[in-house]
């Protein structure tokens, strides 16, 4: 395997604070990752910045054999690296259904126009665009409420429905940022099946920040530790979790700690 | 005034469909894509004022000078969007309010371009007298002769105006339906509820606000231009920034989100606005005509204000929609 997201050196400073600083990590090609590391590790603003939400102040990142860390959000997500975010963003006022249709590829009809010159073709696609919505939306079971509001789902599915946006991109690699988060127990491991099932079928690329370390355990095949900025450990499950730097930076330093 | 004026119920059904397209560019800008501006005005007036130039000044062929006031209007939207438009919703809301009163002042003061406070009709000083519209009232002439075996005496030049004004708001009713309905209105909808959601998935946030604010800024021109040629002499007065709320109440009245109910919005706000010249019975006959032009005003916000407490969602507007917004 080789790597097809390759993050070097990437820093960003907020004010004073470095939330990121010098992280670099590869992730494998097909392969499921986790990034893990407490609250104020820089998980989710390494996201932002890996994503084009924010630009990086030095460091450089590797998409596919492209640089990208000056790329804007959009263009890294065409490319095929899409994420979400950790507190869903939902399209409220817009139905469960146009939410993952919004996210389909190669829709001529999304150009200014377009359904006035070539009708014909717009909505052929749409048709196609329409099943494969209907598909993703059966895999997270939301396809009961494909016509309600989206404002009208609960927290879970909300968490759920972004999944199925991105899935829809048809992305080579998805980037979750605790996508288990508030989802009910039985809900999430569906998650987790689906997380598995969609690498095993195209071989899609998952890094995951989450914090319920037993499920990030047991779908990860490397886990990357962030503490303050950093990357403080790569490795198997297993080992992180022997790891000294990373038993530290969870439970503080042991001479910090009473005897 | 006489309730049943035909002329006078003509103008308001011509001022009625002009609204219509004034509106029909906030509905994309700020109901589709949920872009506050606040300076929609500020396109008329610039589409009247060039057009009304290069007639005045150069002699223009009224199709150039139609072009020209487009076109400038789209220049305009540039200018303010550009620089704006990466920005959140807010600083795009603060450029165009300050842009639309940039125009009126400009106006006002570049006496030598645009006629200053008497308006166009001082356009080539203060000894003649400008007109801009002999072209077009040219045409009006001709249409209402064509009208004429239909409609008999109805056929009058304003009939022919009212005819022109609905036929083009129409069309271009039809041709933003289309387009709000495909893909292309999708992705307006979801630049309005989240932008950030928008670009995580591959759009281009920044080119579709664009390609709205450019819309909505020809429409406004074209509601300018056509404006225009009913009144026949305008001046910055006609360009207060109530205008552009004229437009928002429209489209609340109808119902935000809808776009056939911007039509309706725009007769039923022509109706209350003008209907209420009428209320000149007694008692309050005894007032004077002036003291009653407020009244009427006030009259005009406090039936806004009821129809607002009935049915906030306007018209024909969708009241879960309204609950779900942030």
């Amino acid at each position: 395997m080789s790597a097809l997201l390759q993050v070097d050196g990437i820093s960003r400073r907020f004010g004073g604070i470095r939330a990121v600083d010098g992280a670099a990590f590869d992730v494998e090609a097909g392969s499921i990752t986790g990034l893990i590391g407490p609250n104020g590790a820089g998980k989710t603003t390494a996201f932002n910045v890996i994503s084009g939400f924010l630009r990086p102040q030095s460091g450089t990142i590797t998409f596919d054999g492209n640089r990208i860390e000056r790329q804007p959000a959009h263009m890294i997500a065409r490319a095929g690296l899409v994420r979400t975010f950790q507190i869903p963003r939902v399209l409220t006022r817009m139905s469960v259904l146009e939410n993952v249709q919004l996210a389909a590829t190669r829709q001529p009809g999304e150009v200014l126009g377009a359904a006035l010159i070539a009708p014909r073709a717009v909505s052929r696609r749409e048709r196609e665009v329409r099943d494969e919505a209907m598909q993703i939306l059966d895999l997270v079971r939301l396809s009961r409420l494909a016509n309600d509001y989206a404002g009208t789902l609960s927290g879970g599915q909300r968490k759920l429905l972004e999944l199925a946006r991105a899935l829809m991109t048809g992305p080579r690699m998805i980037l979750l940022d605790e996508p288990m988060a508030g989802v009910a127990p039985t809900l999430a491991l569906q998650l987790l099946e689906h997380i598995l099932e969609r690498r095993a079928r195209r071989g899609t690329t998952f890094l995951v920040i989450e914090h319920d370390m037993e499920a990030i355990m047991a779908i990860s095949d490397r886990v990357i530790v962030m503490d303050e900025g950093r990357v403080i450990a790569i490795g198997s499950a297993a080992d992180v979790q022997q790891d000294e730097r990373v038993i530290e930076a969870y439970l503080g330093r042991r001479e910090a700690q009473p005897a | 005034m006489a309730i049943f004026n035909a002329p006078f119920w003509t103008f308001v059904g011509v001022i009625a469909g002009i609204y219509t397209i004034l509106s029909l560019g906030l509905f994309l800008q700020y109901a589709m894509a949920g872009l506050p501006n606040f300076g929609h005005v500020a396109f008329m007036a610039l589409a009247a004022y060039t057009m009304a130039f290069l007639v005045i000044r150069f002699g223009a062929p009224m199709p150039v000078a139609i072009l020209a006031g487009l076109t400038a209007a789209v220049l305009f939207s540039l200018l303010l969007g550009l620089p704006s438009l990466r920005l959140r919703a807010d600083y795009l809301a603060i450029v165009t309010v300050a842009g639309g009163e940039v125009v009126r002042y400009l106006a006002l003061n570049l006496q030598d371009i645009t006629g200053g406070a008497i308006g166009s009709i001082g356009m080539l000083g203060p000894s003649r007298l400008a007109q801009y519209n002999t072209g077009w009232d040219a045409m009006l002439a001709g249409f209402s002769r064509v009208l004429r075996p239909l409609f008999g005496a109805l056929a009058s030049r304003d009939f022919a105006m009212l005819l022109i004004v609905w036929a083009i708001a129409l069309v271009l009713l039809g041709l933003c339906w289309v387009m709000v309905r495909s893909p292309w209105g999708r992705v307006l909808r979801s630049i309005r509820e989240d932008e950030n959601a928008a670009a995580a998935v591959g759009k281009n946030v920044f080119g579709y606000k664009l390609q709205v604010l450019v819309l909505g800024a020809i429409l406004g021109g074209a509601a300018g231009l056509l404006l225009a040629y009913e009144i026949g002499v305008f001046s910055p007065d006609d360009y207060q920034p109530t205008f552009t709320f004229y437009a928002y109440l429209i489209l609340i009245l109808g119902g935000m989100t809808r776009l056939w109910a911007i039509p309706l919005g725009a007769i039923l706000f022509g109706l209350l606005y003008a209907g209420t010249r009428f209320l000149d019975f007694y008692p309050l006959s005894l007032i004077d005509s002036g003291a009653r032009a407020f009244l009427r005003l006030w009259a005009v916000g406090l039936l806004l204000i009821v129809l607002m407490a009935i049915r906030p969602q306007g018209l024909l507007g969708n009241r879960r929609e309204l609950l779900l917004g942030r």
